[in-house]
């Protein structure tokens, strides 16, 4: 409990960290006025639109302005759509987390038996097979992998719907896509941490008391070996969210990446700055959460 | 665990074998695949590269937004582009004096909620947006001093100056008209959340970035609406708006790269439709003495060494029109002389450069944005490529839109840039105003008297055909001149499902009602 309450106050400079960089980012990169309006307008009309948005004042006091709002809850409103950007952004998150769920869900169906089956059966051909598709898994991008999803199993074969969310069958193709890169990535590490626990002494000893393998396997090995799984799942958190960025692009699903994505373009700066926030606070939790399966998995560690 | 891993092998082989697939000639592999489903669904479903922005009409400047507000929406009249202004929500109209219009309304119009359109509602959304300073539209309508309402179906329009593009102004982005009463009584809130117009669908639900739906409005007083329901979808990647249409999940989808065109008209089922646009492709040059591009036979020599057809022909494949005016056909004022002209001789162009004194070639910068315009990199690329042919070294300057439009701003660009300009007042004189010696200051400096006294005589002349012939003078002088090269004027590609009938509109709008069921 402790140790809880000052990982969550440790967050609270990293948070601020975190608002004051977005702040400047999206402030450096460019002027959402001239993004706003055309080409043809006139230099009054683009400085009494500044004047009314507030980009007129010092960047300090707009910063400091924007955390006195944040402190009550408030983001600010998007200048797109006109209205509150954090409201905006919690609409989107129901479709994000279903994604990145399915997506989880394919990874570990994929990973955990490959994984497994790639460091029992060591040096094999099913070891090679399943170490170069792990490679080939990583270095697909997404949205090259989207879009071939598409051709193939929408356009071609005509099985799933192409896009936009819906039903299940909706969900399938974008969640392969974001999930490949993280079952490979999962999948390497399952093997070689099992690999590392199947060569020590307390699964010789266990086998030399003559227990069956698949016990030895997946009772007291894979248990051991999920630690470190476990970790990388908590640090996919951001890979997840960065995969969302493109996955949800490609397929028109209307989460959070898409969101952000569109808002950056345009630069409808409470909406970049409520969403990287909202997703600075999951990835803080998800490692967070990490920290306390660790202690489910292996008793001995301990935070004091 | 063998299953799984056959699947997954089988999954892999076929992702390579599609990969594959994609390098080669469209046309050839496409030919086989199946047709396109075909249905009489009384839905229209359309994909654009966007969603809607808002519902405030007033409060937005994209056209993909405008698009789909006309259906819910209607203006007091449309601009029919060659065919003049048609009525809609007004009857009639006449022009009292310089500055007053009379307008007649059409008696029985119903908004979606069953109150009646009456002149109040005009003045209200009127004055809304043109004395509202934040509302993006607020610069197109300032014009209006005030709306005065004669009667219930009868209002005078004032302007601050004399005005005649005034009717332009009414039937473009933003002139839709809004009820006054269900918004003073609900609040904008509520009426951004539910929104009511008079246009013959109304409102259903909305999903952000996802689908907007619409249903026909049984009461429009234009007649039954066409369709039951509108579905207007937020596809951003072009690829897969393409796939949608390919497998009969949309029936329109708009902005199609040239380069799946091919692709799309060899399925049986799905076609393609190019039509022209308000935008056009163009050069800007400084014509100050202290640059080079100050000389008149630089800059004609550029614009000789440019093979304008050639880069309509292979960077757009096709879609796409050359021209020498920035001001196309369908608006008041276009010079159609200077439409579909272009000038390309590259011999001529060297002895030009010869003899301004550049025979040994001459080295100017070349700006462009990155990623804004249909390949804007790509022509950037060949307009510097086509000019060092003639002994001209271009330093390229290839940006992000938001740095060049900072830059735009400040008038910080060295000789040359590249850009391209939309018009929705369907106006010469405004398409024109950075070519005013008070307009060009800074950018290109251009200053030329005569073109001067003539864009500045048409801003406020409210004889049409005088204004209309120097409106015209001015572009041969400008053509002349060149402050700006103009490049192409770009072309709308649209998808359609064969089941409808579409025309494409010049100005981009998407009204439901003319697309029919075959």
């Amino acid at each position: 409990m402790k140790y809880m309450g000052q990982s969550l106050l440790k967050t609270i400079p990293v948070l601020l960290l975190i608002t004051l960089i977005v702040f400047l980012l999206v402030r450096v990169t460019g002027d959402p006025v001239s993004l706003m309006l055309p080409e043809t307008a006139t230099e009054q009309e683009r400085e009494s639109l500044r004047e009314a948005m507030g980009f007129n004042e010092p960047l300090a006091i707009q910063y400091f302005t924007y955390l006195s709002d944040l402190v009550r809850g408030d983001f600010g409103d998007s200048f797109r759509y006109n209205t509150d950007a954090l409201t905006l952004v919690l609409d989107r998150l129901p479709a994000t987390f279903e994604l990145a769920i399915a997506s989880m869900i394919i990874a570990v169906i994929i990973s955990v038996p490959l994984g497994i089956l790639s460091a029992v059966k060591r040096n094999s051909f099913f070891d090679l097979f399943i170490t170069g598709g792990a490679v080939l898994g990583k270095a697909m991008p997404n949205f090259w992998l989207g879009i071939m999803l598409i051709l193939l199993l929408s356009v071609t074969f005509q099985v799933f719907p192409v896009s936009g969310r819906g039903g299940l069958g909706h969900l399938v193709l974008p969640a392969i896509t974001l999930g490949t890169g993280i079952a490979a990535e999962m999948t390497r590490l399952i093997r070689s941490s099992m690999l590392e626990i199947l060569g020590q002494d307390f699964i010789r000893t266990a086998r030399s008391k003559g227990l069956g393998e698949a016990i030895i396997v997946n009772k007291h090995a894979f248990r051991n070996a999920l630690i470190p799984v476990v970790t990388i799942m908590a640090l996919q958190t951001s890979t997840l969210v960065g995969g969302t960025l493109i996955t949800e692009t490609v397929f028109a699903w209307p989460g959070l990446g898409q969101l952000l994505v569109q808002s950056v373009n345009i630069r409808d700066m409470a909406v970049v700055q409520a969403a990287t926030f909202i997703i600075a606070i999951f990835v803080i939790l998800s490692n967070l959460i990490a920290d306390l399966i660790y202690r489910f998995l292996d008793p001995r560690i301990k935070y004091d | 665990m063998k299953k799984l891993w056959l699947l997954m092998m089988m999954l892999v082989l076929a992702l390579v074998v599609a990969a594959c697939g994609g390098g080669e000639d469209d046309a050839s592999t496409e030919e086989g695949e199946e047709p396109v489903e075909t249905s009489d669904s009384r839905t229209l479903t359309v994909a654009y590269g966007t969603d809607i922005v808002s519902f405030d009409i007033h409060d937005h400047n994209t056209t993909s937004t405008e698009a789909v507000h006309v259906n819910m929406f209607n203006y007091l009249l449309t601009n029919q582009g060659e065919d003049g202004f048609q009525p809609d929500l007004a009857e009639s109209w006449e022009n009292i004096d310089d500055n007053t219009w009379r307008f007649q309304l059409r008696e029985g119009v119903t908004f979606h909620n069953g109150e009646e359109l009456t002149a109040d509602d005009v003045k209200f959304t009127l004055e809304r947006v043109a004395q509202d300073e934040t509302l993006l539209e607020h610069g197109n309508y300032n014009q209006i001093e005030s709306v005065n309402v004669l009667s219930d179906y009868e209002f005078e329009i004032v302007t601050v100056n004399p005005e005649p593009a005034m009717l332009n102004r009414l039937s473009r982005l933003g002139s839709g008209i809004l009820p006054q009463e269900y918004i003073e009584t609900e609040g904008w809130e509520v009426f951004l959340e539910q929104p009511v117009g008079t246009g013959p669908y109304q409102f259903k639900e909305w999903q952000r970035d996802d689908r907007l739906t619409l249903e026909a409005y049984p009461e429009y007083f234009g007649g039954e609406p066409e369709w039951d329901e509108l579905v207007f979808r937020s596809i951003p990647e072009d690829s897969t708006r393409v796939s949608e249409l390919l497998t009969g999940g949309v029936d329109v989808a708009v902005n199609i790269p040239p380069t799946d065109v091919a692709r799309i008209d060899n399925t049986d089922g799905v076609s393609t439709v190019q039509s022209p646009t308000q935008r056009v492709m163009m050069l800007v040059l400084r014509t100050d003495d202290d640059s080079v591009t100050g000389d008149p036979r630089v800059r004609e020599a550029i614009d000789l060494a440019i093979d304008k057809q050639a880069m309509v022909d292979s960077l757009l494949e096709g879609a796409g029109t050359v021209t020498r005016t920035r001001v196309t056909p369908g608006n008041v004022g276009a010079n159609e002389d200077l439409y579909e002209q272009t000038l390309y001789d590259p011999e001529r162009a060297r002895e030009l450069l010869e003899e301004a004194g550049y025979g040994d070639g001459l080295e100017l910068t070349l700006t462009g944005p990155n990623g804004r315009y249909l390949k804007d990199r790509e022509t950037v690329e060949l307009i510097s490529a086509m000019l060092s042919e003639v002994g001209i070294t271009v330093n390229q300057e290839l940006i992000e839109w938001s740095a060049f439009s900072q830059r735009y701003q400040e008038r910080g660009f060295a000789e040359m840039f590249y850009i391209g300009y939309g018009n929705s007042m369907f106006d010469a004189s405004l398409a024109l105003d950075r070519l005013t010696a008070e307009g060009a200051a800074g950018e290109s400096d251009y200053d030329n008297a005569e073109v001067n006294e003539l864009l500045i005589a048409a801003e406020q002349n409210m004889d049409p055909e005088e204004r209309e012939q120097q409106l015209q003078r001015a572009q041969e002088l400008i053509a002349e001149d060149r402050p700006q090269i103009y490049m192409f004027q770009l072309d709308a590609i649209t998808g359609i499902n064969d089941r409808i009938n579409f025309e494409p509109q010049l100005n981009e709008m998407f009204y439901a009602d003319s697309v029919t069921l075959n």
